[in-house]
Formats: C-alpha cells, structure tokens, sequence
C-alpha cells in the first residue's frame, strides 16, 4: 500500500510537470500574437521592443523561461506562484492574490451546485431504480435524458429570461461589487449558476445511481440479504446503495475538482468572477502568466482529487489490489 | 492609437465606447434633471461609475499611460501639468490648451526653440509630500519619460524635439540636456525645432511633474501606477497614508486596485484659488469593475450608480432613444475618432488601386452605422480626419455613394479597370479573390460588420474569409508586417490631441511601418529594405506589388515634413487636408466608415455634467451629484 | 456541455458486454429485433434521419422553398440601431437575427455543420481510442503504461481552455497550424474536439482487450503463431463492435454541445458560417434575447433536440446489444 502511494504520488508529479509543459506550449509559445507588441504601445522602436522582452523575460532560451513558470508551481514558499513570474502583464496584479481572490466566487458555486445536484440526481436515480419502469422511472429519466441534453450556457439564458427578466423572482447575472460572497449567496446571486450547472450534472448523476444501483440489486449478496428476510429498504439503503453509490462518490470527486480549476462556461455566462472567468479573459488578453497560472491550479485540483480518489478506492473496494 | 476603446472593451461581449460629432447638439452643463431650482450646482456626494475592466496600458503609471480614460482621471483629479485643458467640449475650447501649474502659457524666444514656463505660487503635493511643486517635479516627468525601462508610450512626441531627449535613457535620475531647470519655480526647454502643437504635448499627462522621492522608486514600466501622487484637487483614497521615509516602506495605495476599483477622495493640500478651470463638486468618484455590462446599464438605470461610459447595448440603448423621460440621460459628444477598414498594399487583390477604389464604393457605411447602433454611435465617415479635427475637409466624400449605403455599379466601374478582372463585368474572376483574410474583433459591433463585409465584397468577387479575434490578438496580428493580413475591420484610431499631427503622422508615413508594432497596416512607402528585413514573405510580397522595385510604393513622407514645418493655424490645418486628399484618392489604404461619437449614461443624481474634448470623456471636474453620499458609505476596501 | 469537460453521458454505467448468440439468429438480428420494439429509441433515430435530411437539402430548402440565402442580409427588417423587427412570421418562420438574417435557414443548415463536426470527430475519436486502447490492452507493459498514462492525462487537462488555447493559436496565420494540416474552421474544430474524446474511447477499448486477451479464442490463435496486428483485427475488434457503437453514438451528442460551446465562446467555426453555438451566443450579447427571443429559442431547441435525439438512440442501442436488459425489460 505504502509502495503504491509513493507511486500515485510520483505520477502525480510527473502529471503536473507535463501538464506545465503542455500549458507552455499551448499558451506561451503556440500564439503568434507577441504579448510584447501589445506592451510597448503605439509605434514602438526596436530596441523598445529587445528591452520589453527582456523585461518579462522573454530573450532567455526555453528551457530557463519554462523553468521561470514550472518552478511555480513546486509549494515551497517563495516559489509558489512565485510573484516576480507570476504577475498579469494586463494590470500589474500577482497572480496568486487573483487567484485567492476570486477563489472564494469558485467554491460558492461548486459547492451550492454540488450539494444541489446530489440532493437531486440521488433520490431520482434510486426511486427510478426501485421503482423501475413505473411512470416516475419514465418520467425521471425523460428529465435525466433532457437534462444530459440540454447546453448548459442556453440552459442559463433560459433561466435568466425566466426567473429574472420576465417573472423577476431572482438577481441579475454578475455579483454586487464589494460585498462579501457569502451575502451574495443570501442574496440569491448563485441561485440560476447553481442551477444551471446541477441540473445537467444532476441528471447524470441520477442515471448513473440508477444504472448502479439495478446492477447491485442483482447481485449475489443483495439476493443472500433478502433471502435471510432483511426487511427490502434495509436491503437497498444498507446493502444495495452503498455498494452503487461507490463510482458516484468517485465521479463526484473529480466533477469537484473540474469546477474549483474553473467553470469556465457557467461563470461566463453569469459573469461571476471566479477563476474561470479569469481563465478567459487572461487567455482572450494573451496576459499567459494569469493564463499558466489559473490553468495549473485547476491541473492541480484535477490530480489530487484523481490522487485521492485512487487512495480512498484501494480502502473501499476490498476488491482492488494494489502492487 | 489612444487605446481607448480597444483595451476597455476586451471582456468580448461589449458595445463600443466612441462616439461622433453631436454637432448642433446643445452643449449643456447641467445634467439630466436641469438646474437646481436656485440654478447653483450642489456640491458634495460620490460620483459613483463603472466598467467592465479598466483597461490601463500601462497599469496606470502616468509615463506610459495611453488610455484616454486615465487621461481624464489624470487631468481633472490627480495631475497638474504645466498646461492642461480647460475640461470643456470642443465647440467651447476645450481642445485648447490653458495654464494650470505655469502662470501662462509660456515664453516663447524668436527662434521658436525655447519656452520658458514660471510655476505659480500655491500648488502643493498631497500629504504625505506636503511640499510645493517644483520645476524639478516636472523635469523629473521628463527624466521618466527619456527613461527606456520605464516604456514612456508616446515618448516620440518629447524624444527627438526636445534637446537632450532619445527615449533611451538608462535612469531616471540622469537630466536632460535641453531642460533647465534655473529655480524652483522655472524651467525652460529647449528644443530641436520649432515645434507648432509644444503646449499641446506639454499637455500630455506624461509631462505632468512626478515627485522623486515617491516615483524614483519605480524603474520598470507601470509599477508606479500603483503609487501615483496627486498634485491636484484630489487623490487615490489611501494615499495619504503612504510611507514615504524609503523605498521599501512603500505599500501600493489601498485605494486602487487594478481588478477591483478606484477611489479618489479631496486632496486636503489644494488651493482652488491657483485653479481657474476645476470646478470639484464631488466629494469624491468611485470607480468599480463590473464584469457584467448589461448589469453596469441595468444600475445606471436604477440610479444604483450615477455614470457609464460608452453606448449601451442595443436592447437597453432602445431604451434611452424611445423612452422621453430617458432621452436627456444619454449624452452623445464627439469622440474625435475614426473607425476604418485597412487594405494591404502588398497583398493580392488589394495591392491593385482600383481594387481599392471598388470596395470603397461597394461598402454599406449607412448598414455599418445602423449596426452600430445608430446615430447615436456616431456619424458616417467619408475621409480619414475627422471634421472636428480638421474642419477643412467636412464636406469632403470622394466615394460618395447614395445615402451612403455603398454603389455596386461605381464599385464595378474601379473593378472593371483593376487587373483582376479580366472579362470585365465588374467582379473579380482571379483566385486571388478567393478566401482573402479578414481580421476583425470578436464583439459587438465587429461582429456585426462581418456579415455586411462579407456580402457587399461578394458583389464585386471577392469572397472574404473572416477571422474574430479578441481586440489585443486583432490588433497584433494586423501590426505583424509578416503576418501579410490583407484586409482588417479592427482597426479605430482616435487623437492623441487636437492636431492632425497627433492624428494620422504614423499611421500613413514611414515612421509607423516596423516588422513588429506596425501601425501604417497598409505598408505605405514601404521599401525593399525594410521588407527583406521582415522576412522572406514580406520581401516576395513587396517584389509582386512593386513590380520588382519599379513601381515603389507611394510614399508620403515628404508630404508629412512639409505640413510639420507649417506654422501652427490655417495653413498648417490646409496643408494636412491635402494630404488627406492625397491619401483618400492616390493611395486609398481605408474604407474610413464611422466617426465614433462618445457616448455617456447618466442617471437622475447627475445634476451638472460637462464633457473634455481633449481627453473624449466625462470632464469630471465639472460635474455634480445629489446623491449625498459619503466615501465611507461607498468604497468597499 | 457541462462545465465539467466531456464526461456527458459517455461514461454511463451498465455498458456492452458482447451480446450472447442465441442459436440460429445472428447477434445482429437479434439487436435489430430489440431496437424495433424501442419505440421511444426508434423515433428518435426517425427524427435523426429527417434531421440529416434536413442538413443535406438545405441549400434547396433555403432557395426554392423560403427563397433566403443563409447569409443574405434583410435589413429592412431592423429598426435604425440595428435591433430586430421582425420575429416569427410567415416570411421568416423563425425571425431574423440582429443582421436581418433569416434564422430558420439559418438553424437548417446550423445543423449541417453540428452533424458534420460532431460525426467528424466521433469518428477521428473512435479510430484513435480503437488503435491506442486496443494495443494497450492487449500488448500491456510499458505500452500499457504510456497509454493508459496519457488517457489520464488528458483528462486532467481544463479541456475548454485548452481548446480554446489551440484555436486561437491556429486561427491567426492564414495558413492555419502544423504546416497548414490543421485550416482554421471546421478541420481545426474537428480536431480539436477529437484530440479530447479520444480517451474517453480508448479506455473503454483498453478495459474490454484486458477482458478477453485472455479468452480461449485469443489463445488459440496466438498459439496458431497470428501475428498481434492480425489477432486484433481478426479475433479481438469484432467483439468489441458493441461497445463501440453504443458508446461512440453517446460521445456524439457530447460533441455536439462541445462544438455549440466553442462557438459559443467564439473560437472554431468561421463567424459567417451558421453554428448552433454561435446563434446563442449572438443571441445572448446585450440582452439581445430579452427583445427578440426567437434568436435565443430556436437555436437552442434544435441543439436540445439533436443532443437528446442522440441521447435517446445511445440509450435504444445500449439497451438491445445488452443481453442484460432482457431480464427485466
């Protein structure tokens, strides 16, 4: 077990420094638009544009610029998202204090979307899997079905049209300037985001508990449970739905994970300003510090959520050995 | 180009910031609700605005600085100049320069190579300076500026005319030759020519003076704009409290942050008696980022803040143009601006004249327009300065066409006569016509001239291939000679200030072509040397446009010294209107097509409110609420 | 598409064990005599094929029975700041956009381009997540390792800033990217969205290799000295053949939305050509939809539509090639 956590661990490692170098690639080296020319202003000398790029770094070899950004991201203080690389060329902010600051936007909207899409997908999925090819079945899986279906940016419009500008029952995309977010989520700013984002995960994670849970309920043990007369809600909640909900859990955590790196659509569409949101207008303003840096912390959350995840399989599931 | 409306707008989705010439529309300075009843302006509460993203150029640091909104923010809270302008529209001076820190505007010796300013008495720093302006404040400006670290952005206006001064200095505390600086109270320059427009860059808000002992901390560009010290009637909130006993005991102003907002608050050192043009009824004007621009309109329109810039999106600016109780709150002034459409001299088919011509007269301006958002949004172009530049050339329209909603049959006259066209029926039969790349932005209104471009150039065969990029991205790719982008639809270009200098110097002679950072798109006199020097590509399409060198490019860098050498006045405007003319008929680079008003949103609480021609926006320093608030009540720090 | 990446509906559980012979009917009778009694699946594939029916006679629907060119221009139909006028109507069945578009035509042949990039790069998908999931299953090692290791990465990748990173690195000389292999436009959209679905393939293909490499069949024609490129061909990829077209008909719907939200944040498909994603994004700029509503609701009906049509023929085929579903079903 130990061997095998010192493994995951070194993968994990290894996943982040190719991450690092894709996002180089991709973001800093593969744009012909030159972050410099938009840095020297209106008709710039030549000699202007040499001392702008050494300024930001730019005339070293690769390697050293790469070196520049990847040490980033190794959690040592001083180093991580250290602020003399990490620091947006669009305003002259670091990018870590960004980073921290719109944090707290991201996790209000994952955890109210997360929470929300488990307190719908669960029920759903396990009263259409006990009450299989009943109306309701039929029903919450036509919902499931639409769900899964429907884009989540047009999902959001269609509340905002709904709820805000004809029924007039909840705020405004965006968040009120200056307050804390913990008041906007009072306020009822994260209702429509919440919705709109659980609402297609919700259905996702209703067919998947359903799916799961039918194929437990054939199982030899669940047959054992019943035949031994344990009463049938005993059966499904004790034995049945521990069992399906494993894969759920661990899908969940990677769903997490995803969000906190940046919900880059729904914050777009309800211009929250969390770190996907930052994500975009870094990427679309070609400021690549902000870029690399948003994109390797959400890589992270990504890794380490796979990381655990792995780990808490290997104590769950009796079944899967590690070596 | 003043980056006015470029950088601001650069979250996508967002309506664009200019605006033309409300000519004949009433100069006003009071606000939507008229005078109080006595008639005076109330003085006191919060001027409370926002937008969607600052968009500094140089992260606020008054050196580099190139936005024409911190230019505003400068000039009426922050920055005494020398000179500076009386915060007024055009139609009532406010284009020209006025003394503020001299007591006039200058002496100026025979030769016209030396201006001698005296500072007036009274003109205090903030605290913690708490010390009078000096001459050397101002050389010091200087001194930033000559400095090659610190990025100076319109440095060529100083660096070349003033003695001593080549924008590659290694420090900031090494002086300048040609700036004397005999006391505290006088400083004279002196310069390499006579130069006609010198107080208008004096006016410039880079020459205003900086204290050492705070911005010679900073070498790197912009990191001062987290520091700026005021010398005017107020200040960053917060700045009073600034450490000023040494350099590392300097913490960035808390009032200002660059993603989130900024306040400004009275400066308890300044004497309104030394200030002639500055009227300060606010307490103070708050200055918050909004991500969502809707919602920015959605406030105004609540009265949750007093003041938006920029033309509202169409479905609320419908709004402001049908609702009467609204139509005083929407300010439409003259944003001095030309939006314009470039074509590639070196690049097929553009590099033929008559193909030039051809799309001049077959683009739809009046659908343009209408795109845009109206009349509102400005007025339709027919030449490159706009009329409230260069008055000369109003009723000028070589391309006219009827109601300006383009003329394929004129446009299939130039065509017939183009090498491209070789049955003559007036559409381009070559495949050079075929998939021809057009750059354009990636929002609002751009992206509405995409589908107008595209299907008026197919009535003459060319068939465009259009790419939407974010304004930055656009603006690079068109200002990389090698990228050899034939046609773009990005491009606007606004004054620096009042003088055709200032306007279209760079974007038509030699001096704005470079193989990175160009901003003559349209490669006008480009030669063989600099083309080789930007890549093989370049060099191939110069030798194909040229001929091999036979036909040079026209060239109008002879043109441009003889109207520099002008004197100053009519006959300085005349000679720039002709080569203007010379431009629009010989040359024909653009499809000029909006002079882009500015637009201003107000709500109710805006009592008194006036616009400053020379920097496009709100005169700030003339304008009143009612609102009674407090900055306690408001800033959010 | 979920904020989440791609993982959609691919991963739904329960999925493809290869069906189980029945004698005297092949298993491709059987899924045939399955699918015909799934009414609602059924329908769905009925709607599909009118869609493509719909995608491919656009040009004719547009010229000979509305007469509106997809990018003609009615600007009668604004008013004097460029708002729409007119909204669904018997000239214009769906409205006009803010260009005086007509959005019906415009919606038809948005579907040509959804059903082009999305049958594109499922397709491009599948082979890639065939061809590496297979030799990874079946050679393992260090194969196994390096495979498997990039299908993880890969999905730990923020997949729509990196899309959007890509195009908008490939969007800007006009020849495109990797010497001009990769043209801005659809190819590079198709590309795009397949070098992200891949894995999702590949891992299903590596699972179900791992599951029968070791199957008597497979021994056997080892041990008759078949070469591994042959074995895969022969003997492992037919019985494979079931999993891939149910989780491969689940992967397009997925594609879809992942084009429609490309174009939705304006990278991939050129401005003038109709997408799906680009209507809804016109639609949502400045509230625009909260005046003309038609711009907003039927791009988006279609897309619903589609997606779930797809949806629902995934669920249909999964359901008949899964011997499991006739327990209770």
């Amino acid at each position: 077990m130990i061997r095998y956590m010192i493994r995951r661990t070194l993968f994990l490692v290894v996943v982040l420094v190719v991450v690092s170098m894709f996002t180089f690639l991709v973001f800093v080296k593969l744009p012909a638009g030159d972050p410099i020319a938009r840095a020297v202003g209106r008709h710039p000398s030549p000699e202007l544009v040499a001392q702008v790029r050494e300024n930001f770094g730019l005339d070293r070899p690769l390697w050293v610029q790469y070196w520049r950004f990847a040490s980033g991201m190794i959690p040592w203080p001083g180093l991580f998202l250290n602020e003399k690389v990490y620091f947006s060329y669009r305003n002259q902010t670091s990018v870590k204090e960004q980073i921290l600051g719109r944090l707290p936007v991201t996790i209000a909207l994952t955890i109210g979307a997360a929470l929300l899409w488990l307190a719908i997908g669960i029920p759903i999925g396990v009263i259409s899997a006990i009450r299989r090819g009943s109306l309701l079945d039929r029903a919450a899986m036509i919902f499931a079905l639409v769900g899964v279906s429907a884009p989540i940016f047009w999902l959001g419009l269609v509340l905002l049209y709904v709820f805000h500008f004809w029924l007039g029952w909840l705020p405004t995309a965006g968040l009120p300037k200056g307050q804390s977010v913990l008041r906007s989520v009072f306020e009822g700013y994260f209702v429509l985001p919440w919705f709109s984002l659980a609402i297609t995960s919700a259905a996702f994670y209703s067919r998947m508990t359903r799916g799961n849970l039918i194929e437990t309920m054939g199982e030899d043990y669940i047959r054992t449970a019943r035949a031994k007369g344990i009463p049938e809600h005993r059966v499904i909640f004790r034995h049945g739905l521990r069992a399906a909900l494993t894969p759920v859990v661990t899908m969940f955590g990677m769903d997490v994970a995803f969000l906190l790196g940046g919900a880059v659509i729904t914050e777009s569409v309800f211009q929250l300003p969390g770190l996907g949101q930052y994500a975009i207008v870094s990427l679309y303003a070609a400021d690549f510090p902000a870029v690399m840096g948003v994109t390797l912390v959400g890589a992270f959350f990504i890794v380490v959520a796979n990381f655990v995840v792995d780990i808490l399989y290997a104590f769950l599931d009796p079944r899967v050995r590690y070596t | 180009m003043k980056r006015h409306v470029t950088l601001v707008a650069l979250l996508a989705s967002l309506a664009l910031v200019a605006a033309a010439c409300a000519r004949g529309e009433e100069p006003t300075e009071t606000g939507p609700t008229g005078p109080t009843a006595t008639g005076e302006i109330p003085t006191g509460g919060i001027l409370r605005e926002e937008t969607t993203d600052f968009g500094f150029t140089n992260a606020f640091d008054p050196t580099g600085e190139y936005l024409g909104t911190a230019w505003a923010i400068y000039g009426n809270f922050l920055l005494r100049g020398l000179v500076s302008y009386p915060w007024l529209p055009g139609e009532k001076g406010g284009n020209e320069p006025v003394p503020d820190l001299a007591t006039d505007l200058g002496e100026v010796s025979a030769d016209g190579l030396t201006i001698k300013f005296t500072l007036k008495d009274g003109v205090m720093w903030q605290p913690p300076l708490n010390r009078p302006v000096t001459s050397q404040d101002v050389a010091f400006a200087f001194q930033r500026i000559n400095t090659k670290s610190l990025i100076a952005q319109y440095g060529n206006y100083y660096c070349g005319t003033i003695v001593g001064m080549d924008c590659e200095g290694k420090s900031q505390d090494d002086p300048i030759e040609g700036i004397e600086t005999p006391d505290e109270k006088t400083i004279i320059f002196h310069l390499e020519r006579p130069t006609g427009d010198f107080l208008y860059r004096l006016a410039q808000p880079a020459a205003a003076p900086v204290p050492p002992e705070v911005a010679g901390c900073f070498d790197k560009a912009g990191e001062y704009g987290r520091y700026v010290m005021s010398n005017g009637p107020y200040m960053l909130l917060g700045s009073d409290e600034l450490d000023i006993s040494s350099c590392d005991t300097l913490e960035p102003i808390k009032g200002y942050d660059p993603d989130k907002f900024m306040y400004v608050v009275r400066n308890p050192n300044y004497d309104q008696s030394t200030d002639e043009n500055r009227k300060n009824y606010i307490d103070g004007w708050s200055y918050v980022i909004n991500t969502n621009l809707d919602d920015i309109y959605n406030r105004v329109l609540n009265g949750e803040i007093d003041i938006a810039h920029g033309a509202p999106p169409a479905a609320i600016l419908q709004q402001y143009l049908t609702n009467p109780d609204l139509k005083d709150n929407l300010k439409t002034n003259s944003g001095d601006r030309t939006w314009y459409i470039t074509m590639n001299l070196i690049v097929p088919p553009f590099d033929d004249i008559h193909v030039r011509k051809a799309v001049n007269y077959v683009v739809d301006k009046a659908a343009m327009l209408q795109a845009t958002g109206g009349p509102t949004t400005g007025e339709i172009a027919t030449t490159i300065e706009p009329p409230t530049v260069l008055p000369d050339l109003a009723d000028y329209d070589p391309y006219a066409t009827p109601n300006h909603a383009g003329d394929v049959e004129l446009a299939k006259e130039e065509m017939r006569q183009s090498k491209y066209d070789s049955d003559g029926d007036g559409v381009c039969d070559d495949p050079v016509c075929d998939n021809v790349l057009m750059i354009n932005r990636n929002y609002e209104p751009w992206t509405e001239y995409t589908p107008i471009l595209t299907e008026n150039l197919k009535q003459i065969g060319i068939n465009l291939k259009v790419r939407e990029l974010d304004v930055g991205t656009a603006y690079t790719t068109i200002q990389t000679m090698s990228n050899l982008i034939p046609i773009a639809a990005n491009a606007g270009w606004g004054k620096d200030y009042a003088s055709p200098f200032g306007f279209d110097y760079f974007l038509f002679s030699t001096a704005g072509l470079s193989c990175e950072g160009a901003v003559n798109y349209s490669n006008i006199g480009l030669d063989a040397e600099l083309a080789k020097e930007c890549g093989d590509e370049v060099y191939e399409a110069w030798k194909a446009a040229t001929d091999n060198g036979k036909n040079p490019l026209p060239n109008v860098d002879a043109d441009m010294e003889a109207c520099v050498a002008k004197p100053f006045g009519p006959e300085y405007n005349a000679c720039w209107a002709a080569l203007d003319r010379k431009i629009m008929e010989e040359i024909v680079p653009w499809v000029p097509y909006r002079w882009g008003s500015q637009n201003t949103v107000l709500a109710d609480t805006v009592v008194a409110w006036e616009y400053d021609q020379s920097a496009g926006w709100t005169a700030y320093s003339r304008t009143a609420v009612n609102n009674g608030l407090t900055m306690d009540e408001v800033a959010q720090v | 598409m979920a904020d989440e990446g791609i993982a959609g509906s691919v991963a739904a559980p329960g999925g493809g064990d290869r069906p189980s012979t029945i004698v005297g009917r092949s298993p491709w009778q059987i899924f045939w005599m399955r699918f015909r009694r799934d009414r609602v699946a059924l329908g769905a594939g009925v709607f599909l094929v009118l869609l493509a029916a719909l995608a491919i006679t656009a040009p004719l629907i547009a010229r000979d029975l509305v007469h509106h060119d997809p990018n003609a221009l009615f600007r009668d139909t604004l008013n004097e700041i460029g708002l729409p006028k007119v909204g669904p109507s018997a000239e214009f069945w769906f409205g006009v956009d803010t260009s005086g578009r007509d959005v019906f035509v415009r919606t038809i042949y948005g579907a040509r381009t959804s059903l082009l990039v999305a049958l594109l790069s499922t397709g491009f998908a599948v082979v890639l997540g065939i061809l590496l999931g297979s030799l990874a299953g079946y050679l393992g090692g260090w194969v196994d390792t390096v495979i498997s290791r990039a299908i993880d990465l890969t999905l730990s990748l923020p997949v729509l800033l990196f899309s959007i990173g890509i195009a908008a690195a490939c969007s800007i000389k006009a020849e495109g990217c990797l010497g001009g292999l990769i043209q801005p436009g659809i190819s590079l959209v198709t590309a795009i969205i397949a070098l992200f679905t891949w894995p999702y393939i590949g891992r299903i293909v590596r699972g179900q290799v791992l599951t029968i490499r070791n199957k008597e069949f497979i021994e056997a024609a080892r041990a008759m000295g078949a070469s591994t490129g042959r074995i895969l061909l022969r003997d492992v990829l037919p019985n494979l053949a079931a999993p891939i077209i149910v989780y491969g008909t689940l992967i397009i719907p997925s594609n879809i939305l992942f084009e429609a939200a490309l174009s939705f944040l304006g990278v991939g498909i050129p401005p003038t050509t109709p997408s799906w994603g680009r209507m809804i994004s016109d639609a949502a700029r400045g509230q625009l939809y909260t005046v003309a509503w038609w711009m907003l609701f039927f791009p988006g009906m279609a897309l619903v539509l589609t997606t779930l049509a797809f949806n629902l023929v995934g669920d249909g085929l999964r359901d008949a090639l899964d011997p499991r579903t006739q327990v209770t079903g």
